[in-house]
């Protein structure tokens, strides 16, 4: 295992490692535009420039590969130099687009061109004038005069999706990257192209103007639409220093983990993402049998059905009412742990169904086809994901009580309406719209998954922690919140109820009572 | 519009193919054999080219537009390409480009209305020791002056 | 030099020596002959170590060296590339042979690939050549008509396919790497180097790329020994070079003349010296990528070493001979055009900077120059110099460079003058 020395850091590490590589290990990172940990090194930026001692030429960090005893400064005055003239060679062709450019505030060129001093131009020519605004994809447009040819796009479509959708043209000066005579790219990753891009030459016509990316905090989560639960960036915006009403999710990126994604997420989720967040939520609470629509508050409404609850089972000399309740694998690992402990232990319901969104396609890259996040975590809690058939399910049944808008992709309202209007209670707890909610008695808003804590279970069966990067919208509550709040009203388990503050004093009993879920991720 | 390639040419890149153990190793001498048939490589011919090599007509494009020999329009019947270099021009060069130009009345890179005669500006030819030359097509002119170049002109059918 | 010190031009005498009959009527193929019926591999390599052989193609790497380093191994597939790109501006050496040695071509390229073991060559040939790809693949099918090519050649029990490859109009295919991307049906991107050739090449497999003429003397030195190579030339750099003179001289062309005639003796007594009326001003000694020399600094041996003293090369040994009429800002002015136009675009350095040198130097010979512009110039050079991805980016570099600091005061007057350069 060579021992090498870099930026007066000792370390040791593996044979075949190269110098760009050895450092991010060390916390200094070498700058670069063309290299990118997914891709064969190419070496054609010229930016990761090292000095190695006893060597009298620079050597390109990103494909060196190093040498025991190796002596190496990413920062000294030979390296910065030559690091520095090849920053200075792009911004010179370089638009002054920073004031209008979305990648501002997180653009490579700008902070190289920062760290190394670069203020003053001595360029005194004609900029080339390129074409700015070229769709590439459905969602994308490549702005040429901004480009820095890392080739990064171009490499993606090759070596990651290998479908080729943009190539190299012409040579010299007059190179440019360019899609096959206008066809955009069609490939379902290609939200990653804009992730890519050191600069702000492709740039997601969504975000493009919308909002400054210093105004954004970005927050970890988890993808919930697929099973693969890709790890991701969540871009918030919380309205300052606009106004309030504003405050909102603009974007989601992708967080590397190699375990799951790598660097990668699909457009389905990257996209869908955000669609989800902002639209066709069900965020206010209504209880629909008093005044259509009416608005009432949580403690009011958790009220009414505990105390329905309560009648149900202690219904003198009849037997016990029945409770049909309809989940789905869109909830958390706690969610459905509450759930199993309250309603099948402590109130001994045994109509449980699943209802989830359709499968869809899936890919041999990270795309399942099962479209809810958590059916692995349902399976591994002891649920036997029966789904709903509507008529027989709520047969006889006293109260229906919903989770999630997924009935509404299978049953319309119509159809809804002649098999469950004769249950007497009907509860839905739903973060967006189905159609279906004047058919039921009481609506409960429940969160967006940016919105709350917990954890889901992968297709692999890995448990993955989140925590809530946005406030909720409107009234809504996360559904584990509504469960404790609705067993403190019951009452049931008071003994734990003291404990269980949050999602994760609730996943160490989870993982103390359900074996599987004392593994920790 | 569609254009098939003929026979010969579908046997000439066949054998052509046959030499390399990657089909891909054949595009510059295929693409060659393709333009000296059509006089130019269409969008139609990249597609129909990939097909043969197993690529990706993005690939065809990349390397059409890299080499300045390859035409993405069609260029006049006789192709004129003038060295501009150090030693043509130090014999005397611009001159004779300046001669060109005037008398076909066109600049670098056009062709004449008649589509008899495109320009072109090219760097050395290797042909320093008759310098300044030309190429027509493929044959290689030297030691021009202004009759030669005239005689040449007339002599292009 | 007379007739018999010569190497490759003693027998043109002939005409037709293109033809097989005729070069074989003249002693051809002997030294095919000669390597596969009574010589191994080994001892071939070692005697082309030991004529000192240099490549003729501009870098001058040792030629046994560069063999020696394809390991021995014949299980992977192994290549040999002619390099016929010649592009530099100046060098018309490499056509001379394709047009009339095209046989003394084709017994290197055997006696090569029987000493390293490779059963396929390709000869790259540059695309505005096609006349001569012609007369080269009629060559090659005479000589497999003839069984000097193909299967167990001469009974020896060696293959050697060889095939000729067009390329398109790109100066940088001259570089090797960028040559074996060109063949492989890509661009013309250099590669980065390691890993080289001889172990990651064409295909991936180990690869031998050499340039024409270096393949021409291969047969002279196998037949008659690398001693008289050797005495042909310097006892460290032995045999002769093709130096082509071009530009304001009397007599441009090709002299086979020995490593390490003096530069003024090949201009001056050779090239019949400048035109009438015209004085010296500077000279390229080895293609455009060499550093200029000034008219003062001429007398030097045209040798590898002694051109690299001087701070030039002696690259391909094509001397471009520069007189007092022509502007240096002319001069400038095709180097910086040359260079931006061949550009790959792969590397920053080489893509950038030299479409800035270009349009500084556009500026300048339009009569909008400023006085700093001489210092600009240099300091975007020494910006490209030493990172690049490949050598043009370098060649470029030392180029400008040479004529910033060289002739700084003529450049400074034109400037002064705003004098306006017309090409």
């Amino acid at each position: 295992m060579p021992k090498i020395i870099i930026d007066g850091i000792s370390l040791e590490v593996e044979e075949g490692m190269t110098i760009l590589k050895a450092a991010e290990r060390v916390g200094v990172h070498v700058p670069r535009f063309c290299y990118h940990p997914a891709f064969v090194p190419e070496g054609s930026c010229r930016l990761c420039y090292v000095e190695i001692e006893g060597c009298s030429k620079l050597e390109l960090s990103c494909s060196t590969v190093v040498k025991d005893g190796m002596n190496i400064a990413t920062r000294s005055p030979r390296a910065v130099a030559a690091r520095r003239s090849v920053l200075e060679f792009l911004l010179a062709e370089h638009p002054l687009d920073c004031p209008i450019c979305d990648k501002a505030g997180e653009c490579k060129l700008q902070d190289y061109a920062w760290e190394h001093g670069l203020v003053e131009s001595e360029f005194r020519e004609v900029k080339e004038k390129r074409e700015k605004k070229i769709p590439i994809a459905a969602r994308l447009v490549l702005d040429r005069e901004r480009c820095v040819l890392c080739t990064r796009c171009v490499r993606f479509l090759e070596e990651i999706t290998a479908t080729r959708e943009l190539g190299l043209f012409e040579r010299g000066i007059r190179a440019e990257v360019s899609t096959y005579h206008g066809e955009l790219v069609q490939t379902h990753y290609s939200g990653n192209l804009a992730d890519l891009c050191p600069v702000g030459a492709i740039t997601d016509t969504e975000f493009r103007f919308k909002a400054r990316t210093w105004f954004l905090a970005p927050a970890e989560s988890i993808c919930p639409l697929c099973s693969r639960g890709c790890h991701i960036y969540i871009d918030y915006h919380s309205g300052f220093p606009r106004q309030p009403g504003s405050a909102k999710v603009y974007r989601i990126r992708p967080r590397v983990n190699d375990a799951v994604n790598g660097p990668w997420i699909c457009d389905m989720g990257r996209y869908g993402f955000v669609d989800r967040q902002q639209n066709n939520r069900w965020s206010k609470l209504c209880w629909n049998k008093r005044d259509p629509k009416t608005e009432l508050n949580w403690e009011k409404a958790l009220d009414l059905i505990a105390a329905r609850i309560r009648s149900l089972r202690e219904g003198e000399g009849k037997p016990p009412g029945r409770i049909t309740m309809i989940l789905t694998s869109w909830l958390t690992n706690e969610e459905l742990y509450l759930i199993k402990k309250m309603f099948q232990q402590e109130l001994n319901v045994t109509d449980i169904y699943f209802a989830d969104p359709k499968p869809g396609a899936g890919d041999d890259f990270l795309l399942r086809p099962e479209r809810s996040p958590n059916r692995r975590g349902a399976l591994e809690m002891g649920y036997d994901l029966k789904p709903v058939v509507m008529e027989t399910a709520v047969r006889d049944t006293d109260m229906l009580l919903v989770f999630g808008p997924f009935i509404g992709e299978s049953f319309t309202a119509e159809e809804m309406k002649d098999v469950i209007v004769d249950i007497p209670a009907k509860i839905l707890i739903t973060s967006h719209e189905s159609g279906l909610e004047s058919l039921f008695d009481f609506v409960l808003p429940s969160a967006f998954i940016s919105e709350k804590s917990g954890s889901l279970t992968n297709i692999d069966g890995r448990i993955q922690k989140f925590r809530a990067a946005v406030p909720q919208s409107g009234s809504a509550k996360p559904e584990w919140e509504i469960l404790l709040e609705l067993a403190k009203a019951l009452p049931v388990f008071a003994d734990r109820l003291g404990r269980w503050k949050d999602p994760f004093s609730i996943f160490e009993d989870m993982g103390k009572e359900v074996p599987f879920f004392g593994i920790r991720t | 519009m569609s254009r098939a390639f003929s026979l010969a040419l579908k046997q000439k890149i066949d054998e052509t193919l046959a030499r390399y153990p990657e089909k891909r190793a054949a595009l510059l001498p295929v693409l060659h054999l393709v333009q000296n048939e059509t006089g130019f490589i269409s969008a139609e011919d990249e597609r129909t080219v990939a097909a043969l090599l197993d690529i990706k007509p993005i690939m065809v494009r990349e390397v059409v537009t890299f080499y300045t020999m390859f035409n993405q329009k069609p260029p006049g019947r006789f192709h004129i390409r003038v060295c501009t270099n150090l030693s043509c021009s130090l014999a005397g060069g611009e001159k004779m480009v300046d001669y060109l130009k005037t008398r076909l009345g066109l600049q670098p890179g056009q062709t004449t209305p008649d589509g008899k005669f495109t320009l072109t500006e090219v760097e050395c030819l290797g042909g320093c020791d008759q310098a300044p030359c030309l190429m027509v097509n493929f044959d290689h002119f030297g030691n021009l002056d202004r009759d030669k170049i005239e005689r040449l002109l007339e002599s292009l059918k | 030099m007379n007739a018999e010190q010569k190497i490759l031009t003693r027998d043109l005498g002939p005409e037709n020596l293109h033809r097989i009959d005729v070069y074989l009527q003249n002693g051809g193929y002997r030294a095919v002959k000669k390597a596969l019926t009574h010589c191994q591999p080994g001892p071939i390599l070692e005697e082309i170590k030991k004529s000192g052989l240099r490549g003729r193609g501009g870098a001058g790497f040792p030629t046994g060296l560069k063999w020696s380093f394809v390991p021995q191994e014949t299980d992977t597939g192994k290549y040999l590339c002619v390099n016929a790109d010649e592009g530099e501006p100046g060098t018309f050496k490499d056509r001379f042979i394709l047009g009339h040695l095209p046989h003394l071509l084709i017994e290197g390229v055997i006696i090569a690939s029987y000493a390293v073991g490779i059963p396929t060559a390709y000869v790259y040939i540059r695309g505005e050549y096609e006349t001569l790809a012609r007369r080269l693949e009629l060559a090659i099918d005479e000589a497999y008509e003839k069984g000097f090519l193909g299967k167990d050649i001469l009974k020896s029990g060696f293959d050697l396919d060889l095939f000729v490859h067009r390329g398109a109009g790109a100066y940088i295919c001259g570089e090797e790497t960028a040559l074996l991307e060109s063949l492989e049906g890509k661009r013309g991107y250099p590669r980065l180097k390691p890993p080289f050739p001889a172990k990651v090449g064409l295909f991936q497999k180990p690869t031998v790329i050499n340039n024409i003429e270096t393949l021409a003397n291969v047969a002279p030195i196998i037949l008659y020994g690398a001693d008289w190579f050797l005495s042909r030339g310097l006892p460290n750099e032995g045999g002769t070079r093709l130096f082509g003179v071009s530009g304001a001289v009397t007599k441009p062309g090709l002299y086979e003349l020995p490593v390490g005639t003096g530069l003024r003796e090949i201009i001056f007594t050779h090239a019949g010296g400048l035109k009438p009326g015209r004085k010296l001003k500077a000279v390229i000694p080895g293609g455009m990528s060499a550093p200029l020399l000034k008219a003062d600094e001429i007398d030097i041996k045209m040798d590898a070493d002694s051109v690299a003293a001087v701070g030039s090369m002696l690259g391909s040994a094509a001397i471009i001979v520069i007189d007092d009429r022509t502007p240096i800002l002319t001069v400038l002015k095709k180097i910086a055009r040359f260079y931006a136009h061949e550009s790959c675009g792969q590397c920053t350095p080489c893509r950038l900077g030299s479409a800035w040198i270009l349009k500084t130097v556009d500026r300048m010979a339009g009569g909008e120059g400023e006085p700093g512009d001489i210092d600009a110039l240099a300091r975007l050079a020494a910006n490209i110099q030493g990172r690049s991805l490949c050598p043009l980016g370098e060649a470029e570099s030392l180029s400008v460079l040479s004529i910033a600091h060289k002739f700084r005061d003529e450049l400074e007057d034109s400037l002064k003058n705003r004098a306006i350069i017309q090409e």
